[in-house]
């Protein structure tokens, strides 16, 4: 089985956060940055896939160069290959980031490494766009389904399990398949500090994709307000319980 | 998932640009693993007298025993990135990362630099593995500041040696499979391995302890313990082992109780910036800022010290002397940092609900053991006077 992840390289904002004076980005001064936690999680299921079926594992992204980082955390994980689709450090749309993926699936390809599943997170923890996998998996004409919380395999298909209310949703697709992962399929590793040493004698394959013509810009971001976080006291004892109730309806729990 | 934390370390001089990928990749790792694993059970250990034991696969699995070692399944890791570990597992306790200080720096190092092939062979993957727990005996009931005068005494017998004396004050001595004793031979002070269940070596708990609650301490005792002689420790004679044991522990120290301090800087700016008295937060009023500041201020000197003496010990230039002022000045920062930051808290600062008090008193243990402040500033008096002090 070989697998194929897709990362993406976010800002660690944890709950304080700036914007640049511009508006257009995250001011990312004294942050942290981070592979975005769903794909995190996809890391985590392509190693232990390798862990319970063999063959390879790899790691994509497209970013800019300092996005090699998230990269070789993934290798210290215990991820076999790094590519990196080097760009400028400008904001890709989903369209242009899924075409320079497929290109480089089929280009890996042609040199005899076939991918038998390309994993993605479910989205990306700061666009959120939902969109890079399914069209990947459309450019490929490879089944896909999204927000999968369990993955297993039964001769040489996939079933992934999706939680639905009350349930689960069963699929079985083909290979080779994409598959967008979401938090809570695993616990993912952290990297040990022998694999951090590791991680840092494998080489990362850098490739330099032509930047196409965006079609979708992004206009500006908005910081929305910072919640008060300010406790209201409803009453004490018995005497609260109206006024709990009414508080239950006005919220719309009863 | 932890990795999108709240928790930032103090950077107010941009520190974090001169680390390399590695170094903060280390820095994660251990963060992450403090913040799911530790920050969350650290209290209740504390409460009941009781270390994490549950937590050493784990912490043997990431590779933080023996880390700066090379070889014998030890990961390698550079000293900064060492140092950077150490920060982190003290932001979660002192006991946390007193055993790894006592695991790696007192125990495997002198396997490391002073140990034949076989010992090496035998101890340090299982070390580093955390299948063996060390401990280091030097301090003994009457011997603390003034090791030269130890009274343990290794009495050459054919093929063996037999060990008589007390040890105290010992981490690790009570869950340890492996103690490395110092005693005096003929002429010498040596190093000796002695493995538990060895006849004549026994350990007691010491309990009662107000500070480092949540790590093993104890005695051991020495009663015609037979060791063969080919557990001494054949490279290094003389004070100069347990010395160099001590200035690497003392590295880390000097790293780790910055990460103490950052948790109460951390803790007490949040508090005061939600607590509010007389209808403003309490971190508008001058005296609150002022402490806030100078915590701040006294957390980033002692970053820029830990800083430089890494890169010393990476270019293997580091002096002793060196490694005593980044120690006292170290802990005397951190155990400030933790009154102040006691203090803001007010009332709640003496509860456990918070850290602060939990690291103060700690703190007061850090700043006593591996060299009190007097003996690291009498080791720096007698550096630049010439004169010793206490001879």
């Amino acid at each position: 089985m070989n697998t194929l992840v897709c990362i993406k390289r976010v800002p660690d904002t944890g709950a304080r956060f700036a914007l640049t004076s511009d508006g257009q980005d995250i001011d990312s001064r004294n942050l942290e940055f981070t592979i975005s936690p769903h794909e995190e999680c996809a890391v985590e299921e392509a190693i232990r896939i390798q862990e319970k079926q063999g063959g390879s594992t790899a790691v994509l992204t497209l970013g800019p160069e300092v996005a090699s980082e998230q990269i070789r955390e993934s290798l210290a994980k215990g991820i076999d290959r790094g590519v990196l689709l080097e760009t400028d450090g400008s904001e890709w749309d989903p369209q242009a980031t899924s075409q320079a993926i497929v290109n480089a699936v089929q280009s890996i390809q042609k040199t005899g490494t076939k991918y038998d599943l390309v994993l993605f997170g479910n989205e990306s923890a700061d666009s959120g766009d939902y969109q890079v996998g399914v069209r990947v998996a459309a450019a490929l004409d490879w089944p896909c389904i999204t927000g999968i919380k369990s993955i297993e395999f039964q001769n040489n298909q996939v079933v992934a399990k999706r939680e639905a209310p009350g349930g689960w949703e069963l699929f079985r697709l083909t290979l080779p398949a994409v598959v967008t992962v979401k938090e809570g399929i695993n616990v993912p590793r952290h990297p040990s500090l022998r694999g951090i040493m590791t991680a840092k004698k494998k080489e990362i394959e850098r490739i330099k994709p032509a930047k196409p013509e965006l079609k979708l810009l992004k206009q500006n971001l908005r910081k929305p307000q910072e919640k008060s976080g300010e406790i209201q006291i409803l009453g004490h004892g018995i005497e609260a319980v109206p006024a709990i109730v009414a508080k239950l309806k006005e919220l719309g729990v009863i | 998932m932890g990795t999108l934390s709240d928790y930032r370390s103090v950077d107010y001089f941009n520190l974090d640009e001169l680390l390399t990928e590695e170094q903060r990749q280390v820095r994660r790792t251990v963060r992450a693993f403090v913040t799911e694993k530790i920050l969350p059970i650290i209290a209740d250990c504390y409460e009941q007298q009781k270390f994490p034991e549950e937590l050493i696969p784990e912490m043997a699995e990431l590779g933080f025993f023996g880390a700066n070692l090379q070889g014998y399944g030890a990961a390698g890791i550079d000293n900064i990135a060492y140092g950077l570990m150490m920060q982190e597992l003290e932001r979660g306790d002192s006991g946390l990362r007193s055993m790894a200080s006592v695991q790696g720096g007192l125990v495997m190092y002198p396997i490391y630099a002073f140990g034949s092939e076989e010992q090496k062979q035998k101890y340090l993957p299982a070390m580093a593995k955390a299948k063996m727990i060390g401990c280091f005996g030097l301090t003994e009931p009457e011997h603390g500041s003034d090791p030269a005068g130890m009274e343990t005494t290794a009495v050459k017998d054919g093929k063996n040696y037999v060990l008589n004396g007390n040890k105290t004050w010992i981490t690790n001595a009570n869950v340890a499979d492996v103690a490395i004793i110092w005693a005096k031979t003929d002429d010498q002070i040596r190093g000796f391995l002695v493995e538990k269940g060895t006849k004549g070596f026994s350990t007691a708990k010491i309990d009662g302890k107000f500070s480092m609650r949540a790590s093993h301490t104890g005695e051991i005792y020495l009663n015609d313990c037979r060791v063969p002689k080919d557990n001494m420790l054949p490279s290094v004679e003389g004070l100069k082992g347990p010395l160099s044991c001590l200035n690497q522990a003392r590295y880390g120290i000097s790293w780790g109780v910055i990460g103490a301090a950052m948790a109460c800087y951390d803790e007490a700016l949040k508090y005061c910036l939600e607590r509010k008295q007389f209808d403003k937060p309490i971190a508008s009023y001058q005296l609150v800022q002022e402490k806030l500041v100078d915590m701040l201020t006294e957390i980033t000197k002692a970053q820029l010290l830990s800083y430089r003496l890494g890169q010393l010990k990476d270019a293997d230039t580091l002096l002793h002397t060196q490694v005593s002022m980044a120690k006292r000045n170290n802990c005397r920062m951190a155990l400030d940092v933790s009154r102040m930051a006691r203090d803001l808290l007010g009332g709640n600062g003496i509860t456990l609900d918070y850290q602060a008090i939990r690291h103060m008193t700690n703190l007061e243990t850090v700043y006593t053991y591996e060299g009190t402040d007097h003996i690291h500033t009498l080791v720096m008096g007698a550096d630049i006077t010439g004169i010793q002090a206490f001879r």
